[in-house]
């Protein structure tokens, strides 16, 4: 079944990809600009439009997914590039708001700090709460500071509880293995490391053929 | 380590560092109620092992290992004290005494150790701290 946001951007992504040519590393390019422009302008203090750009950035944002999936241009490297232009966004944001005094700076420094910790382990851990920049919306009704600390916290507890996923999913592993209990987790490890390098070189096989 | 000889250090930190309040709640939270992840690894003890006693069981998680540093530290500095880390870090160095594996930077790293003073009896080491950590305690309550 096809996600909602892709069916409500389908229109938009083919029009990008088959009217104009864009690809969807272009789309991100074009995605973390705008973020960078609302970051210059919330910095400078007008945070209403800089939002708006910031939405405006987020939907281009979104594009980019939509367009892989539709015309069957996903790939690992689309996804490594989307996420390090989704931290670098934030990054900048975060910095706007702090350039602007509406938070202190240690309060954008350790969010930030959460998401990237956060973000380390989500593919793995398959847990990502989503609450980030988006977060930034709801200035109008919560003071910046208090969101700043949401985000800090909800994404510090994503991080702690992801981690603790890994670990079940490796306590599986190591269960299955069974055999002598003093060595079950170098065992274990091994075996993964072994099963990375696998999928790994199998990855690469076609492109080198 | 057992929970005992974790209450035991973090009691003689307390008293030690004169923390009150907040402090000591957070010292004893990050010294012993991190053992908490053991009841998270129980679900998988009853469906691997049952309900027999199986020594030697890998009951750890990263919630105790050095990697949870990088959630703790921020932590610190969100909370304004030192306290989590500093306790954290003494269950860790008491835990990395006992021999048993450990994965120290699981997930971001395979590494795995048995930890230091390995050529020590687990018993040994356990019963002399214990032994330490009573006298130290005694010593600063009576002190105070």
């Amino acid at each position: 079944m096809r996600r909602l946001p892709d069916r409500l951007l389908r229109p938009i992504a083919r029009r990008l990809h088959l009217g104009l040519g864009l690809t969807p590393s272009q789309v991100s390019w074009g995605a973390l600009w705008a973020s960078l422009a609302a970051a210059v302008i919330i910095s400078l203090g007008h945070v209403g439009i800089g939002l708006g750009v910031m939405a405006f950035g987020q939907v281009v944002d979104g594009l980019d997914g939509a367009m892989a999936r539709e015309f069957g241009l996903s790939s690992a490297e689309g996804h490594r590039l989307d996420t390090i232009f989704d931290r670098v966004s934030e990054t900048a944001i975060f910095a706007a708001f702090a350039a602007a005094g509406l938070v202190p700076i240690s309060s954008a420094v350790l969010a930030i700090v959460a998401v990237l910790l956060l973000t380390s382990v989500c593919d793995r851990s398959g847990l990502d709460p989503g609450v980030k920049r988006f977060a930034l919306y709801f200035g109008r009704w919560i003071p910046y500071p208090t969101l700043f600390a949401l985000i800090f916290g909800v994404n510090l507890a994503a991080y702690v509880i992801g981690l603790l996923i890994i670990d079940c999913q490796f306590q599986l592993k190591m269960d299955t293995l069974g055999g002598d209990l003093d060595t079950v987790a170098s065992r274990a490890v091994a075996l993964e490391v072994a099963e990375k390098q696998a999928s790994r070189s199998a990855a690469e096989r076609p492109a080198l053929g | 380590m057992t929970i005992f000889t974790h209450v035991l250090a973090t009691a003689a930190g307390v008293q030690a560092m004169g923390l009150r309040g907040r402090e000591a709640v957070l010292a004893f939270v990050f010294g012993v109620a991190v053992d908490i992840d053991h009841a998270v690894k129980a679900p998988f003890y009853l469906r691997a092992v049952g309900l027999h006693d199986k020594r030697g069981y890998y009951w750890r998680s990263s919630l105790q290992e050095p990697v949870a540093l990088l959630w703790i530290t921020p932590l610190c500095f969100y909370l304004g004290t030192v306290v989590p880390a500093v306790f954290f870090s003494i269950h860790l160095l008491m835990d990395y005494a006992v021999s048993y594996e450990k994965m120290p930077f699981y997930p971001y790293s395979p590494y795995v150790t048995q930890g230091w003073l390995l050529g020590v009896p687990d018993k040994v080491k356990e019963l002399t701290l214990v032994g330490l950590l009573i006298a130290v305690n005694l010593l600063l309550w009576f002190r105070r």
